[in-house]
């Protein structure tokens, strides 16, 4: 199948790129003074983050276009970028702490970011479970489209409750994270990885998608 | 400059675990669905 | 639309209210979550005004849960849900009358919780009490009509009750740290100021939340 392969291409030249990416931020990149090596984790998490957000996005926009135009394809998209973005989060969920510990003193804090994973997760936890849940695939759609188009609607609330949380409830910090501004070579780092891990998503993606395919092929000819 | 190498490696580790470990996970899924 | 979802909701409550169950148990729970808390907390140590907020809201959540559980119930044991759709009641109606049954439900706890509450705990809360009412039935809508949602979902998945709580937690929390937020506020005496505030998320988010749960309800029954 093309879509497959075309998908395990994408896969594998991200994968490459990846340790390039690897390379290049650990060997490199220079090390941050304050934060030290542990700085570099930003790398992989801050890239992690920004597509599962995308994602999430994506899932609640094929929700939308699902229930507008009933097309399956887009409850098949829905359904791979859930997946794919799961993914995304763990990494995203596990490299937060592990960057806290060093920088702030604790593996976890209510701060903004963190929290942040911790629903994005949990949304894309419950979407999984729910799918799961439910065994007709039209249902599923429809239920899946409506959950997908709450999380996305829910992301700025959560944004705003925990930003000004933060704001009233000083954290007590060990050392203070990076300034959005960073110099030259970590930026360029850092939108290297990010493009990586698109390219990463978008062959995940594919693939989970021909999965999908394949899947209902096969249950036809059954 | 503290010395928090070790969380570094962690993470980078565990990113390219779980990374690679789903891109085995497909590859498989895919070739028996 | 209104009356019959005024019609269905009334139905609802009816057999709620005649087998006392779940009133009963939310009730029974609020009261022993209210005097666990008070002889589990040294007094001198914890002012009852600090932990208040949190306590409340953990039993008025329990209550909502425990509406919701049973909101899609009744219909799915007596398969009445196909009959109430070929009704001609639009669907909307049914989304609104059960959403009316389910505040009604919480809002019966939370009558009873919140005296019950400022007599165990001490707590002067008469003079915050407009502002107070605000803040909880504005919250309670929020996750309600979410909940509501959901529920109709989960009603026909195997672990229904179990589904629904992991669902609808994302979604719960928000509006929950804006009411314990707020509560805390009121009752610490700080000026309304700073809740107006927590009230404007908490109506933002009840006003988002409605009216794409009453424009996503009919995907959940429909073909």
């Amino acid at each position: 199948m093309r879509l497959l392969k075309t998908g395990r291409w994408i896969t594998a030249v991200g994968l490459v790129l990846l340790a390039g990416v690897y390379v290049r931020a650990l060997a490199f990149t220079p090390v941050e003074r304050f934060q030290g090596p542990a700085q570099k984790i930003y790398y992989v998490h801050v890239p992690s983050a920004v597509v599962a957000m995308m994602a999430m996005g994506l899932v609640g926009l094929a929700g939308i276009l699902f229930l507008l135009l009933k097309d399956p394809r887009f409850d098949r998209f829905g359904e791979a970028s859930a997946e794919v973005g799961t993914a995304f989060s763990v990494v995203m969920l596990t490299t937060g702490p592990i960057w806290a510990k060093p920088i702030w003193g604790t593996w976890w804090t209510w701060d903004a970011r963190l929290t942040l994973t911790l629903f994005l997760f949990l949304l894309f936890l419950g979407y999984l479970l729910l799918r799961g849940a439910v065994t007709d695939p039209g249902l599923r759609a429809r239920y899946s489209a409506v959950l997908g188009i709450c999380g996305l609607v829910l992301l700025p609330f959560i944004h705003l409750s925990v930003y000004l949380f933060r704001t009233l409830h000083p954290q007590p910090i060990v050392l203070k994270p990076s300034a959005p501004s960073l110099p030259g070579e970590m930026l360029v780092t850092l939108l290297m990885s990010f493009l990586v891990f698109v390219i990463l998503y978008v062959g995940f993606v594919t693939q989970r998608y021909a999965l999908s395919l394949l899947r209902e092929q096969a249950d036809h000819h059954a | 400059m503290p010395e928090n190498t070790p969380y570094m490696i962690a993470a980078y580790v565990i990113t390219a675990v779980i990374l690679v470990g789903y891109a085995v996970l497909l590859y498989r899924r895919t070739l028996k669905p | 639309m209104l009356r019959h979802a005024w019609l269905l909701a009334r139905k609802d409550l009816l057999v709620e209210f005649r087998s006392r169950t779940a009133i009963l148990s939310a009730v029974v729970f609020t009261v022993l979550v209210l005097m666990v808390f008070n002889f589990g907390r040294d007094p001198t140590a914890v002012a009852a005004v600090d932990l208040a907020p949190s306590i409340l809201w953990v039993t008025f959540t329990f209550a909502a849960m425990l509406a919701l559980n049973r909101a899609f119930q009744l219909e799915l044991e007596n398969q009445a849900l196909d009959g109430l759709l070929l009704a001609p009641v639009s669907r909307s109606s049914i989304y609104l009358g059960k959403l009316i049954a389910n505040l009604v439900f919480v809002a019966t706890v939370e009558a009873v919780g919140l005296p019950l509450f400022a007599l165990f705990f001490n707590v002067r809360l008469l003079h915050v009490l407009g502002p107070l009412v605000a803040v909880l039935a504005l919250a309670t809508v929020g996750f309600v009509a979410v909940g509501t949602l959901f529920s109709a979902m989960t009603a026909r998945t195997r672990f229904a009750e179990l589904l629904l709580p992991v669902l609808l937690l994302p979604f719960m929390i928000p509006p929950l740290i804006w009411a314990v937020l707020a509560t805390a506020a009121l009752l610490a005496g700080r000026p309304l100021s700073e809740v107006k505030g927590w009230l404007s998320f908490l109506a933002a988010f009840d006003i988002v939340f409605v009216t794409l749960a009453f424009a996503l309800f009919p995907a959940t029954v429909d073909e």
